[in-house]
This record gives structure tokens, C-alpha cells and sequence, in this order.
């Protein structure tokens, strides 16, 4: 159990480091809370979306299913820490 | 402020905020008052149809009950209200088929079978549904439900079996009648798409008051953008051969693209309509105008209809595509999805038309669009592009990059909506020579009016998209509240003519026409145009026009596919076809041998007949009235009943009129006419008589038809005109001299008829619906007195009358039998008040040929020196 609570906050840090970086540079990192709706928001569009899937994709050797690129799967940072956690 | 999300989505039924959907008693009020004002402003400018405006009523008493509600019984209850509200708008027997024929179709997405099963009994139903939208195959129900049937599950069925594949959560009954029955779409055919995981997993997933309160937001904001839609629509579109400078052309680009407020301001109503039952969905479209590249474009325009496409085409196609790399997969996943979104433009137009639309406009368009959002996809690609959690930080700098890039776009879109709303390629192009035109001062109005609106709309503000309102805070929050009150308040009071007349006389006559939903003058005159010709061009997708033209029954008789005309060869192309007879839902329709609708006359008058020769076109004809019941026939009987006897002993009036001919074409019936030696031509003329006279000119030149009356080359000549032309740009060099063919057709045929001994007479019949028509009436007037005719003038004929029972039916203008017997009433009177002119001798005698003589013929004077034949 702990182990998976520490594997999210690692993926949670991952999570934030990569949207950060690719597409809020100059952000504040406080500002990318856990529940900053990130598709409703405007923040995630489709090309952006499918960056971050295929980044992660690759980076954790996961495959993810067209039917999860949404808002339910990757809406905010913990929706997507949940969908690769589950994949892993 | 970041745009975090205080409350957690809930799904189904249940609301996360653990308000249990519930409402204070003070804020219940509060929605109600400003339901009340909504509706009242419905009411005032006549938003939508009288449908809608009962379907609101029904919303709204319905809120009242549903917000009262426990939870549990709100959705149950919002069905049960969505399928009153199609019985209420369709009628009980329609309504009842739409769910029989719903519900078959759910039915099978939930058949104990493999998707791949289920999916191909969906495919074969929709294929005999099809079959039976083209009418190739014989239906039970009413043809009305078709649009609203096919609005209901064209997208939503798609969307609805994917996820019933994909998502996990089990559907309800419940949720699913909810969601293809859902209350305003009985209303609209044009609906927008909404995602069906959205529409559950948003439902109370808010604080049920802010829910409420947002939905009231969102109505008032499709109230006002359907009246900027209102008033582009009758002020602002000018047809393509008005379009004779850069001022013009200018104009003719913006307010064809801001036609497509109407869709935005009805999907604002629709959906804030759902959030007073508890559905939280988000927003249609965001701010497109102030779009800063093709790709911010597409993500702000109709969102919906984006999300519906990268959801069930997009992403699946790239997810297969990646091996081949993500810039590839990116690249043809767009394409894919522009070319399935012409497929489907074409698939929805088939189930609300019944046709095919195979346009070239709309394949470019899709593809010239398709292949900008790729070039700018792969531009965001390296480049990335802006994002911020709150306000963007900005300096001048950056908001003039954003202005120009806003600013170019927007031009950009404007050329390329012209272009997918343009009647055809050529009148498209034939636009762009307008730029040759004047350069004045006025030119620069539109273009700094988009600045304004651009400049205004990119200064850095806080934009919270798509959140929950419980998120926003109170002063955001209670501004929203002020901002829909004030709004409320101003409309309702505009409305009042006590109090827009105080503002001034203009602003009263904008405010006034605002307040119905009419026609505009371009849409008017096509509808008239409709008489004529098989309109293949009525405004995709946004146009009043094309909703009138959703109610025409298949089968109602166009009067150009009725067969009853003929290619004749010649200048007036085409002729009825002699003894051809027809049944139609208005009786008989029978041609004599000569190919006039009206009885076997012989051609040479017997002695004591007293024959007159009426030219012109549908309406004389008698469009949508049986054998006997046109204002010609009625008069004729009348004629023989009261006024026969002496030197008369019989009357014979012969209906020479043709559907859809236009002034030109008459030269070519009054030859036609001289064969019957007639003792009085009456000339029956319609509304735009001058503009009609040109675009027939317009449309020979353009077929290459030659024109067989000297002055009439000459003017087209003059004009500039050539064989080949394009019709618009004919048109346009044609327009100024509009009053010249006039007055050289009424004069040869008035030449023509005196030379003959007969009498020209011109009687004004006006078109049974009002309209901008009435403009040309003073100049075809005049003419006519110039070229010495009798005039006629009925043009109050249908005063008093509500258009109604006078016509045939909303799509068809024509008189109908009512509105015969009331012409043929004032045009029998007008007669006999003009009867020393139109009856000045006795009866024709047995001689044909030898009338003059022994007539002793009265001619009016002709003012004007004789013509010779032209030929």
C-alpha cells in the first residue's frame, strides 16, 4: 500500500514536470494543483493530449486506449496519475 | 485565480457537492423570476417559433416541479417532460412514432449480441430508414418527424454505442431516454452533439443553484446572439450581384460569416436550457471570433461537434497511425477527420433534407480547412503555443501580436465562409472583381469595426472555462449575476414600444423588426425565386430559409419538376406542354392543345366574342388551384354571367401564363398571342418586374441563348455582358440598366398589340406576402404608363388579409383559391371601371383579321414614337 502512494507521488511529480515543461513553461508549480481541470481548462488540447500519452507511453513502456484520451482519464493531474498507475 | 476545480465530478445520479441537488427557497425564486423574464423575452421578439416558445413554457413549469423534486425522481421526471414536450411540438401520432422508432434503434445497441452484430442490425436499420428518407421506400408515419428523428439519432447513436462499448459505468433506462429524448431538441433539427458520458457524468455535479443560475446565463446569451443574428440577417447580407465595390464586398464577407450566430445563440439556448435539469454540460462555442489561428478555430467553433469527431474518429485514427511516427499519425488523423466531417455535413443534410448534398464548395472548404488546421497543428507541434493557468501575462507587445493574428484570422475565415456559402463557384470568384470597384471612406467601416470588436475582445481578462460555478468566486460570481439582469431588464424593455420609440425613429423600426422572425429581403426573394427554380442552393445548414423549406412535404408539386413544362428552344426556353393533364392535391391541372391552361378555344374567335390574351406567370397560371378556379376563369364566367348579351355575346379570356417566366419571355407570348386575335392583352405583372427583366437577360447570356430583339442586344451590349458570363457578374453589369429592358419589353408588346387593334392593359397583381418587392412597383408602374397602357394597379388587393388564408402554404407563395376569388373579384371590378378603354367596340366578328375596321378600335394614345420590329 505504501508502495503505491509513493509510486503516485512519483508519477504525480512526473506528471506535473512534464506539463510544466512542455506546456506551461514559466508557470508557477504551486499553481498546477492536483485538481487544475486541465482538458475543461483549455490546457490540454488534442495535439497536447497525445503528447503527454505518448510521452508517458513510452517513458513507462504502458499502452493506452483511444477510448481513455478524455476528460473522465486525463482531466486533471490526479486523473492521470490514477490511468498510469492502473496501467502499470 | 487558478481554474482548480473545488468539487469532484460526479456520475449518474448522484451529486458530489452533497446538496442532494437541493435549492434554497430564496434562490428557487430567484430562478424562477428570471425563468419568467427569459420566457417574457421569448415572447417579445418571437425568438425561434411559436413552437419553441410553448416548449419553453413547458421548460420552464416543468423546472418548477423538477427542482422541487428528490433527486431520484428528477430524471425519471425530466423524460417524462421531454416526451410531453414531443407530443406538445409534433403531435400526438408523430410523437409516438419518434419513440417507437427510438426506441427500436436502443434496443438493438443492447441486443444480447457481439458488438459487431449489434453494429451491423444498427447499420441495416439505418439503411432502410434511409430508403425510406428518400422515398424509396413507402413509411406509415408523418414525413414531419424525419428532421427532428434524424437531429435525435443521426450523432447521438454514434456517440451512444461507442461508449456503450468503451465506458464501464452501466446506462439506465433512465438516462438513456433522458439522453436521446432530451427536451428542446423536439424544437431544433439543428441540435448540437452532445457526448453522452458528458451528459451523465456532468448531471448535478455542481451546487444545483449555480447549475441553475448558468443556464439562465447561458439562454440570455443565445437570446442576444440571436438577435445580432437577427439583425445581420435583415441588415447586413447583400446578394452576390449587390456586391459592386470593395465597401460592398466588405460587407457581403463579414455578415456572411456572422449568419452563423444564429447556430452559436441556438446552442446557447439549448443548452441552458438542460442545466435547469441539473445538466452541467460545458460550453458550445468559446468566443470565435476573436479565434487567433485555424487550429484555435476549430477548438473554439461548435466544440462539440470537435469533441464528437476527435472522440470517435481522431484519436482512434491516431492510436492506430503512431506506428508510423506521431508527427504522421497527427497528419493523417486530421485529414481523416476533415474529410469525415464533409461525410457527415452531407450524411446530416440528407436525413433533415432527403437529398444528397454533393456540393464542390463544401468538399473544397473542408479541404482547404482540413489542410490549415494541419499546417497548424504541425506549427504548434515545434512551436507550442501559448497556455497559462490564469491571466496570461501581457504586454503591448504581445496583445498586438494576438490583435494581428485575431484580426487575420478572422478576415481569413470570412473568405473561406463566403466561399462554402457561396450558390456556386462562380458567383464566388465573380465577387472578387468588386475590388476593382470605388475605394471610399465608408470601405474602412468594416474592417475597423472588426478591429474594435477584436481589440476590445483580446485585452488580458480572467477566463475561466468549463469550471464548476461553485469554483468562481463571489465577485465573479455576483458580476455574471448583475451582467444577466441587466441584460434581462434591457431587452424586455427595448421590447416596449413606449420605450424604444423614445430613442428615436430608427432605432424604434430596428428594434420593432427584431422582434419577429421573418425572412429577410434575400431570403424573400428567393423563396419567389423558388416559384421558378428547383432551389439547390438554399443556405446550408444556417439559413431561415432552409427551415421554411424542411416543412415542405416531399411530395408537395414543385411547379418545376410538375412536368408540365417543356423545352421549347428559343429565347423563352420553355413552354407548357400541350394537352398535358395532371391530379394534384389542388385539383386538375390541364393544358389545351395550344399549351394554355384554359379551355379548348378555337384558334380563330367565333363571331360575337368579345377575347382578351392574359401574359404572364405562375400566379396567372394558377399555381396550387384546380381547373376553373384561377382569377382567369373566374372572371371569364363572370364576364359571360353578368355582362353577355348584346354585341357581346360571349367573353373568352385566354390564360397564357407560364410558370416562371420572366418580363423577356413575354415578347415571346404576345407572339404567341397574336395568333388568337385577341381585342385586349393584358399584361399580368408581379413584383421586380425591372430586376426579374434582367437577370432573364442575365441568364441567356450566361446559357449563350441568343436574343432576338435588337435593342435588347444593344443594351446588353452596353453593358458589357457576353455570352458565357457568369450569371451574378451579368446580373451586376445588367442591374443599372434594369429600367431600359423594361421599358422596351412593356413597349414592344404594347406596340405590338395596338398594331394589332388590340388594347394593352397591365394590371400590378402583388406578391400575397409583403416585402422589399414593393421597391420596384413605382418603376414598373411608370413604365407601364410610359408605354401607354391601361393600368391596372391591385397592389392592395391582399390588404387586410391575413397572408394565411391566402396562400398555399409557408414554402409556397403562391395565391391560393381564397386568394383567386379575391383577385378575380377586384380585377373584374377594376375592368368594368375601365371598360370604355378595355371594351370600347363590339364583338369580334366572324373575319379574323378585320376586327380593327369594324371595331372602330379606341386605342389609348400612345405618348412614345412607334417602334418597328426589332427582329
Amino acid at each position: 500500500m505504501e508502495k503505491l502512494v509513493e509510486r503516485k507521488e512519483e508519477l504525480k511529480a512526473a506528471v506535473k514536470e512534464f506539463i510544466l515543461r512542455e506546456f506551461l513553461p514559466g508557470e508557477a508549480a504551486e499553481n498546477l494543483t492536483d485538481d487544475v481541470q486541465l482538458i475543461s481548462g483549455g490546457i490540454l488540447d488534442s495535439i497536447a493530449t497525445l503528447k503527454l500519452v505518448m510521452y508517458f507511453e513510452e517513458r513507462y513502456g504502458i499502452t493506452l486506449e483511444a477510448h481513455e484520451v478524455d476528460r473522465e482519464h486525463l482531466d486533471t493531474v490526479h486523473d492521470i496519475v490514477e490511468l498510469l498507475a492502473a496501467k502499470q | 485565480m487558478s481554474i482548480a476545480a473545488s468539487v469532484k465530478p460526479g456520475i449518474g445520479q448522484t451529486p458530489a457537492t452533497g446538496s442532494e441537488g437541493r435549492i434554497g427557497l430564496y434562490n428557487y425564486l430567484a430562478v424562477l423570476t428570471q425563468l419568467a423574464l427569459v420566457l417574457l423575452v421569448l415572447r417579445q421578439f418571437q425568438i425561434e417559433s411559436a413552437a419553441f416558445l410553448r416548449l419553453a413554457m413547458l421548460a420552464c413549469v416543468g423546472f418548477a416541479i423538477h427542482a422541487l423534486l428528490p433527486l431520484r425522481m428528477r430524471l425519471p421526471f425530466f423524460v417524462v417532460l421531454s416526451m410531453a414536450g414531443i407530443g406538445v411540438v409534433m403531435g400526438p401520432a408523430n410523437g409516438v412514432w419518434m419513440l417507437l422508432i427510438g426506441s427500436l434503434l436502443i434496443a438493438v445497441c443492447h441486443l444480447p449480441l457481439s458488438f459487431a452484430w449489434r453494429g451491423s442490425i444498427l447499420l441495416v436499420l439505418g439503411g432502410v430508414l434511409a430508403l425510406q428518407r428518400a422515398k424509396l421506400m413507402p413509411f406509415p408515419w408523418s414525413e414531419a418527424i424525419w428532421p427532428i428523428l434524424g437531429a435525435m439519432f443521426m450523432f447521438r447513436l454514434i456517440a451512444y454505442f461507442y461508449d456503450l462499448r468503451h465506458d464501464k459505468t452501466a446506462a439506465t433506462p433512465v438516462q438513456t431516454l433522458a439522453y436521446f429524448f432530451m427536451l428542446p431538441n423536439a424544437c431544433f433539427p439543428l441540435f448540437p452533439v452532445i457526448d453522452y458520458k458528458t451528459f451523465r457524468r456532468n448531471y448535478y455535479d455542481d451546487d444545483a443553484y449555480r447549475i441553475y443560475q448558468v443556464g439562465i446565463d447561458w439562454m440570455v446569451r443565445g437570446v442576444i446572439h440571436l438577435l445580432l443574428y437577427r439583425y445581420v440577417y435583415y441588415y447586413l447580407t447583400l446578394a452576390p450581384h449587390e456586391v459592386t465595390g470593395p465597401t460592398e464586398l466588405l460587407r457581403y464577407l463579414v455578415a456572411n460569416f456572422l449568419l452563423y450566430l444564429r447556430v452559436s445563440g441556438l446552442f446557447h439556448l439549448i443548452i441552458g436550457l438542460l442545466y435547469l435539469f441539473g445538466f452541467r454540460l460545458p460550453e458550445t462555442h468559446n468566443r470565435y471570433l476573436l479565434a487567433s489561428s485555424f487550429t484555435d478555430f476549430w477548438r473554439r467553433i461548435n466544440i462539440y461537434w470537435k469533441e464528437f469527431m476527435q472522440k470517435v474518429f481522431y484519436y482512434p485514427a491516431v492510436f492506430k497511425l503512431k506506428k508510423l511516427g506521431t508527427t504522421k499519425a497527427l497528419v493523417l488523423a486530421t485529414l481523416y477527420v476533415f474529410a469525415m466531417t464533409w461525410f457527415l455535413h452531407a450524411y446530416q443534410w440528407f436525413w433533415l433534407r432527403g437529398t444528397l448534398l454533393l456540393v464542390p464548395q463544401d468538399i473544397l472548404f473542408w479541404t482547404i480547412l482540413g489542410l490549415l488546421v494541419v499546417a497548424n497543428s504541425l506549427w504548434e507541434i515545434h512551436r507550442g503555443r501559448a497556455r497559462s493557468l490564469g491571466a496570461q501575462e501581457r504586454n503591448w507587445r504581445s496583445v498586438g501580436v494576438t490583435i494581428a493574428k485575431t484580426y487575420a484570422t478572422f478576415w481569413f475565415i470570412c473568405v473561406l465562409w463566403s466561399f462554402w456559402t457561396a450558390e456556386s463557384l462562380q458567383d464566388w470568384f465573380g465577387l472578387w472583381a468588386a475590388l476593382a470597384g470605388p475605394y471610399k471612406l465608408e470601405t474602412l467601416l468594416f474592417p475597423a469595426l472588426a478591429l474594435v470588436v477584436i481589440g476590445l475582445g483580446s485585452i488580458p481578462t480572467q477566463t475561466v472555462r468549463n469550471v464548476r460555478a461553485s469554483a468562481q468566486d463571489d465577485k465573479s460570481w455576483m458580476r455574471s449575476r448583475a451582467a444577466t439582469l441587466v441584460a434581462l431588464v434591457l431587452l424586455i424593455g427595448v421590447s416596449r414600444e413606449e420605450v424604444s420609440t423614445q430613442l428615436g425613429s430608427e432605432v424604434a423600426t430596428v428594434v420593432h423588426s427584431l422582434r419577429s422572425g421573418r425572412l429577410s429581403r434575400l431570403d424573400v426573394a428567393k423563396l419567389e425565386r423558388g416559384y421558378y427554380e428547383n432551389l439547390l442552393s438554399v443556405d446550408r445548414f444556417n439559413s431561415q430559409l432552409w427551415e421554411v423549406y424542411t416543412k415542405k412535404p416531399a411530395n408537395w408539386l414543385d411547379v418545376e419538376n410538375a412536368g408540365l413544362k417543356r423545352f421549347a428552344g428559343g429565347f423563352a426556353q420553355v413552354d407548357l406542354i400541350p394537352a398535358f393533364v395532371s391530379e394534384t392535391r389542388y385539383g386538375q391541372l390541364s393544358i389545351n392543345r395550344f399549351g394554355m391552361r384554359d379551355q379548348n378555344y378555337s384558334e380563330t374567335p367565333a363571331a360575337g366574342t368579345w377575347r382578351a390574351a392574359l401574359l404572364g406567370s405562375s400566379s396567372l397560371m394558377g399555381w396550387g388551384v384546380g381547373d376553373g378556379e384561377t382569377f382567369e376563369a373566374l372572371i371569364e364566367s363572370r364576364l359571360n354571367a353578368e355582362r353577355a348579351g348584346g354585341e357581346i355575346a360571349h367573353h373568352e379570356l385566354l390564360n397564357m401564363g407560364v410558370p416562371g417566366y420572366k418580363p423577356p419571355q413575354q415578347l415571346v407570348s404576345m407572339e404567341r398571342a397574336l395568333r388568337f386575335t385577341p381585342q385586349a392583352v393584358i399584361y399580368v405583372a408581379t413584383g421586380r418586374e425591372p430586376s426579374q427583366a434582367v437577370s432573364y437577360l442575365a441568364e441567356v447570356m450566361h446559357k449563350g441563348i441568343a436574343i432576338p430583339y435588337a435593342p435588347l442586344r444593344d443594351i446588353v451590349d452596353r453593358a458589357g455582358v457576353h455570352a458565357g458570363m457568369d450569371e451574378a457578374m451579368a446580373l451586376k453589369l445588367l442591374m443599372p440598366y434594369r429600367r431600359e429592358v423594361l421599358r422596351y419589353v412593356y413597349g414592344h408588346i404594347a406596340d405590338q398589340a395596338r398594331a394589332a387593334g388590340s388594347v394593352p392593359v397591365w394590371v400590378f397583381l402583388p406578391q400575397v406576402r409583403a416585402g422589399n418587392w414593393v421597391e420596384e412597383t413605382p418603376e414598373a408602374l411608370e413604365t407601364a404608363r410610359a408605354a401607354g397602357y391601361v393600368v391596372i394597379d391591385l397592389s392592395r388587393v391582399y390588404e387586410a388579409t391575413d397572408i394565411q388564408d391566402i396562400r398555399l402554404a409557408e414554402w409556397d407563395d403562391h395565391p391560393n383559391a381564397r386568394g383567386h376569388q379575391l383577385v378575380a373579384r377586384r380585377l373584374y371590378e377594376a375592368l368594368i371601371d375601365h371598360a370604355a378603354q378595355v371594351f370600347p367596340h363590339r364583338a369580334q366578328s366572324a373575319v379574323p383579321g378585320s376586327q380593327v375596321a369594324q371595331a372602330g378600335m379606341a386605342v389609348p394614345n400612345d405618348p412614345r414614337p412607334s417602334r418597328g420590329m426589332d427582329k
